[in-house]
């Protein structure tokens, strides 16, 4: 830093001291040499710029050109490396500016911070999203530009840049020298942050961002049909997808080349088979969606789960063709079992799709026909009937998604005239956000980032996040800065609750990261829990819930082997009363409030529980959620009451 | 284990002597020594002398010492030294399991002895190949009996070696029959695949995680001692195929010949729901594995849990469980099969162990069967969390019902206890 200090220090010199050349100094130039000189300054000023345009004297430059033997190459290499040089430290020294700035409005009483922070925003030109990388470069160009005009003019110089730091209402520029930072600062103080975020929001009404769970039985469609719309919609461009079509065929899986294009990982091409969720972002006339693709296949629910709990809305997708619908929605098909799961996740809204009419030859009765066995389902399940939608499509024809024009579409044309897939999609309300709650985001899942940084992704379950924010990793005793956040795949200087995020963090050893871990502000950390009180409701299962049964506790993308130590009371589900204290058994469709513990998974020796981080769901409903699984099926979900620690 | 010595008269007075060979001898020892039996075994005891000009010299004697027990402490392989140097610590040496678990007896000394006093204190640490004496306090009862005739059948030693994993997870089991050792456990983070790093970060992670699985599965499961049985993959998805494959690969590639023998002769690819340890369960109940190890203890105590808790779900009136609520159904004689912990036997209460000891025999009696679960097994940990004790009943039998009936018997008896003191 010092080295940058003294080198701009010396360039203001230079330029205050401007007879230093003219009056030739200690060097004795030939009028040759003087010739020469000129020559090789008009040939290095034309690829360089003139001096305003640049901001690099001529005397520097012929300096340098006597030094390189009038070298017209090695001067405008050092022009450029110059001009590099000075920005870099006109960047860093507003950056340091900016931090003192900050610090000194949080120092002050609060009416003071807000019009400190105010005027600060409107020096800032305001935008809501202008990232602070951009600010600053603003910042710098201005001040470039007016050094620039400040070396024409020599001895204005100096008074020029005070002015401009002035106007940037940044504060005194001689501060205390530090060490340089690589962490990026915060650039917006956390009241502010909201108000954007709040902002942000409400201005967003044409372009909500909404993120979509795409669920159903094993082989219905899902992958396939989330290819598709993303070729329709210009997701996927036509070279990925004919390369898709092209291997898909040579191993003589043809028919899932849509799904490739989520479909990524080796095995789950060879099995023709989502194992894990994909995450893709589409962009429908009035919304930003973000899709979860999720695992049909019943060994793949905890994945599943871990994605249907980053998201707002669910599409279902069924397979109309003969039997296979009824396979898919009996006992055991994973139709039933995934609607549970989401609504008890949170999910209220659903479309529907009817998949594959192409194969029942688009009998309208078959459709009707599900839609009948569908709808008592979905309302005993909890989703309102003004929240579910049903739609018929055909996704490797691609009917019905984006249009249905063509020839394709004539069967379906005689009988259907209601909107499209993306019509409903576009419909999609986003649910309130819990933006003032303090930061949580539970991670699904951690890779390494470029550099030492490591890359984490999940969704925001309340609460803001800003570049430069200092969070710790819970459990655990780690802290890490956020060095970059990205929001469908652009980098954004903030994002809010109900954002799928990817946040890459610098700071912190990789092997502290996991999946199931929680961000949050190391002020306001998430409460641990190795014991806790649930009201549940319990599914339709065969073996019923005693005290003492092993389960398994799923929590976002944690899941982690528990008891049910207590069967505290049972639950009238209307009122919330309870009716009995103390039950032998819980058995199906029964409300009840129960105690959990976490098992200890150490291999022998201590058996103290790992605890995770969960929230009673009164102060975060998103945190506050779980699901009981045993065997290999959902056997409960409740939400949390009370943690013992 | 070994019987050296067997004495014990009709009334049950007597003691045993028995030699303790493997970790699983430890764990029945454990299960036979209670709170006030006296116990002689082999000690090295540190002993000073104060010589006359009060100099003093300490030297180690080995010596027989017998202690009135106090406390029994059992640890199964936390102790473990890692790999030591002598051979009894490679788990492919075909004489017997290495021996990590540890059982300290503490208590007073109560034989008399050059070297210690009569009721100084002392901890016997016990080693495989001494003998250990036991003398009951209280006699020996049926079921103290019928461990020791259990435990000196030759020819056990680790039966079965499981591997239970997911992604990124796997647990190393060993299991014999009155045991489940967890002896190792792996966890690599594996990356999902995103459309931003591709999946080229996943692959690569699970490539990591199969060798990592490779390297522990050769140092934690003896799968050249012939002992071993089958040798367990268990998973949920196909996670277990590709293991396998990728184990029978690289086997190849390092040319390990008995490896790779080992597990085409051996390994069972079972199914189970969940990668943790507890899925155990269900893989000694898939029929995969019923069919090959059916006799072995642990097979059947899985499949009666199993049993029980589908009987609860079907018929709950016929499955109870809780110590008060078996004693009532073992009144009645409704006992079918009674499920009990070994927990309970080693009660340090000696009336509530005789009171377990007599409804084994009271079912015994009534022709019902009778299983004790070792709590070091999977499912027994399950009983253990559904309070140790569960019956099957032969007959329904409502359980307010009874606890109605019982109430009304005990205000009758104070009634009538009532009346006799008005009478009298």
């Amino acid at each position: 830093m010092s080295r940058h200090r003294d080198f701009r220090n010396l360039n203001i010199n230079d330029e205050l001291d401007d007879d230093a050349l003219s009056d030739g100094g200690e060097y004795d130039i030939s009028p040759e040499d003087e010739a020469r000189l000129v020559d090789a300054l008009d040939q290095v000023r034309n690829i360089v710029g003139d001096e305003g345009e640049s901001g690099i004297s001529d005397a520097d430059l012929r300096d340098v050109l006597w030094d390189a033997h009038f070298d017209v190459h090695s001067t405008v290499n050092w022009a450029f490396d110059e001009k590099e040089r000075r920005k870099q430290a006109k960047e860093r020294k507003a950056a340091r500016e900016r931090e003192k700035a900050q610090k000194k409005a949080g120092a002050l009483p609060s009416h003071m911070t807000k019009s400190n922070v105010a005027s600060a925003a409107t020096s800032r030109a305001g935008s809501p999203v202008g990232s602070p990388m951009k600010v600053a470069k603003k910042a710098v160009g201005a001040s470039d530009k007016a050094s620039g005009a400040s070396t024409s003019r020599r001895g204005a110089g100096t008074d020029q840049r005070q002015l401009d730091m002035a106007a940037m209402n940044l504060g005194p520029t001689d501060e205390p020298e530090g060490p340089p930072e690589e962490a990026p600062k915060m650039s917006f103080a956390r009241e502010k942050l909201l108000e954007e975020a709040k902002k942000a929001l409400e201005e967003s009404g044409d372009k909500k961002a909404v993120s979509l769970v795409v669920i159903g039985h094993v082989d219905a469609g899902k992958s396939t049909l989330m290819g598709r719309l993303m070729y329709d919609l210009g997701k996927m461009d036509e070279k990925t997808r004919t390369a898709n079509e092209r291997s898909s065929s040579k191993i003589g899986k043809s028919s899932f080349s849509w799904a490739w294009g989520l479909d990524g990982t080796v095995e789950e091409r060879e099995r023709g088979m989502t194992m894990d969720i994909a995450l893709q972002t589409l962009t429908t006339p009035r919304r930003q969606i973000t899709i979860l693709d999720a695992p049909g296949h019943k060994d793949f629910i905890p994945n599943m789960i871990s994605g249907a709990s980053q998201a707002d809305c669910a599409l279902l997708v069924v397979d109309a063709s003969t039997g296979e619908f009824e396979a898919g929605f009996d006992r055991g098909g994973q139709t039933r079992e995934h609607l549970v799961l989401v609504r008890s996740l949170g999910v209220s809204q659903v479309v529907v799709a009817i998949n594959k009419l192409d194969m029942v030859q688009w009998d309208q009765d078959r459709y009707e026909h599900i839609c009948e066995l569908l709808r008592p389902f979905l309302i005993h399940s909890g989703f309102h009937p003004s929240k579910t939608k049903f739609v018929p499509v055909a996704a490797m024809q691609g009917i019905n998604l984006v249009h249905r024009t063509g020839e394709n579409g004539n069967m379906l044309r005689q009988w259907y005239k209601g909107p499209t897939l993306v019509d409903l999609l576009d419909e999609l309300e986003p649910p309130a956000r819990e933006i003032a709650a303090p930061l949580r985001i539970p991670i699904a899942n951690v890779f390494k980032g470029q550099g030492s940084s490591s890359g984490v992704s999940g969704r925001i379950c309340a609460g803001v996040v800003q570049v430069g924010e200092k969070l710790q990793i819970l459990p655990g005793d780690e802290t890490a800065v956020v060095k970059q956040i990205f929001v469908e795949e652009e980098p954004v200087p903030w994002a809010a609750s109900g954002s799928n995020v990817t946040v890459y963090l610098t700071g912190v050893d990789p092997v502290n990261l996991n999946i199931g871990n929680v961000l949050c502000p190391p002020d306001q950390p998430v409460p641990l829990a190795t014991t806790f009180t649930a009201r549940i409701i319990v599914f339709d299962i065969q073996v019923p819930i005693t005290s003492g049964a092993s389960v398994e506790l799923f929590h976002h993308s944690r899941d982690v082997p528990a008891t049910v130590t207590k069967l505290l009371a049972t639950i009238d589900r209307a009122s919330g009363e309870s009716v009995k204290k103390n039950p032998r058994v819980l058995t199906k469709g029964i409300a009840a409030e129960v105690q959990l513990s976490l098992r200890s998974t150490a291999t022998a020796g201590s058996s103290i529980a790992r605890p995770i981080p969960l929230e009673p769901f009164a102060v975060n409903k998103d945190m506050g959620r779980v699901l009981i699984r045993r065997g290999g099926e959902t056997i409960a979900a409740g939400v949390v009451l009370e943690i013992f620690g | 284990m070994k019987l050296v010595n067997k004495h014990i008269d009709k009334h049950g007075a007597g003691h045993v002597t028995l030699r303790p060979e493997d970790d699983e001898d430890m764990w029945h020892l454990y299960n036979l020594i209670q709170q006030g039996d006296s116990v002689r075994a082999p000690a090295i005891r540190r002993v000073q002398n104060v010589s006359s000009t009060g100099s003093t010299e300490s030297h180690r004697v080995r010596l027989n010492l017998t202690l009135q027990v106090d406390k029994v402490e059992f640890s199964s392989s936390t102790a473990q030294a890692g790999p030591s140097a002598d051979g009894s610590s490679d788990p492919n040496s075909s004489g017997g399991a290495p021996s990590t678990a540890a059982l300290f007896i503490s208590g007073r000394v109560i034989s008399e002895n050059p070297h210690v006093k009569l009721g100084a204190h002392h901890t016997l640490d016990i080693e495989a190949n001494r003998d250990v004496r036991i003398e009951k306090a209280d006699g020996w009862d049926s079921v103290a009996v019928a461990r020791v005739d259990e435990a000196i059948i030759p020819g056990k030693g680790a039966e079965v070696g499981a591997v239970v994993c997911g992604e990124g997870t796997a647990a190393f089991c060993l299991l014999s029959q009155h045991m489940t050792l967890v002896t190792h456990r792996v966890n690599v983070h594996i990356p999902r695949k995103a459309s931003s790093s591709g999946t080229a970060q996943h692959e690569k992670a699970m490539n990591r995680f199969y060798a990592t699985v490779y390297d522990s599965f050769i140092r934690h499961i003896p799968y050249a001692n012939p002992g071993l049985r089958a040798i367990v993959i268990a998973s949920p998805g196909w996670v277990r195929d590709v293991l396998y494959n990728w184990m029978l690969a690289e086997a190849s590639r390092r040319g390990d010949k008995t490896l790779q023998k080992a597990l085409k002769d051996k390994t069972m690819k079972v199914h189970v729901t969940s990668p943790h340890v507890h899925s155990l369960v269900e893989v000694l109940k898939s029929p995969e594995v019923t069919s090959q190890l059916k006799e072995t203890k642990f097979a059947r105590e899985g499949m009666m849990l199993d049993r029980f808790f589908k009987m609860l779900g079907t018929d709950e009136m016929r499955a109870w469980y809780g110590p008060d609520h078996v004693a009532l159904a073992a009144d009645r004689g409704a006992i079918g099969t009674l499920l009990i912990s070994d927990d309970l036997f080693r009660s340090s209460d000696p009336t509530t162990r005789k009171n377990y000891v007599a409804m084994v025999e009271g079912v015994q009696q009534k022709g019902g069967e009778v299983i004790i679960f070792s709590s070091m097994h999977e499912s027994g940990i399950q009983l253990n969390q559904l309070t140790g004790i569960a019956a099957i009943l032969t007959f329904p039998l409502d359980v307010e019902v009874v606890e109605a009936e019982e109430k009304e018997a005990e205000e009758e008896r104070k009634k009538a206890a009532e009346a006799e003191l008005d009478g009298g």
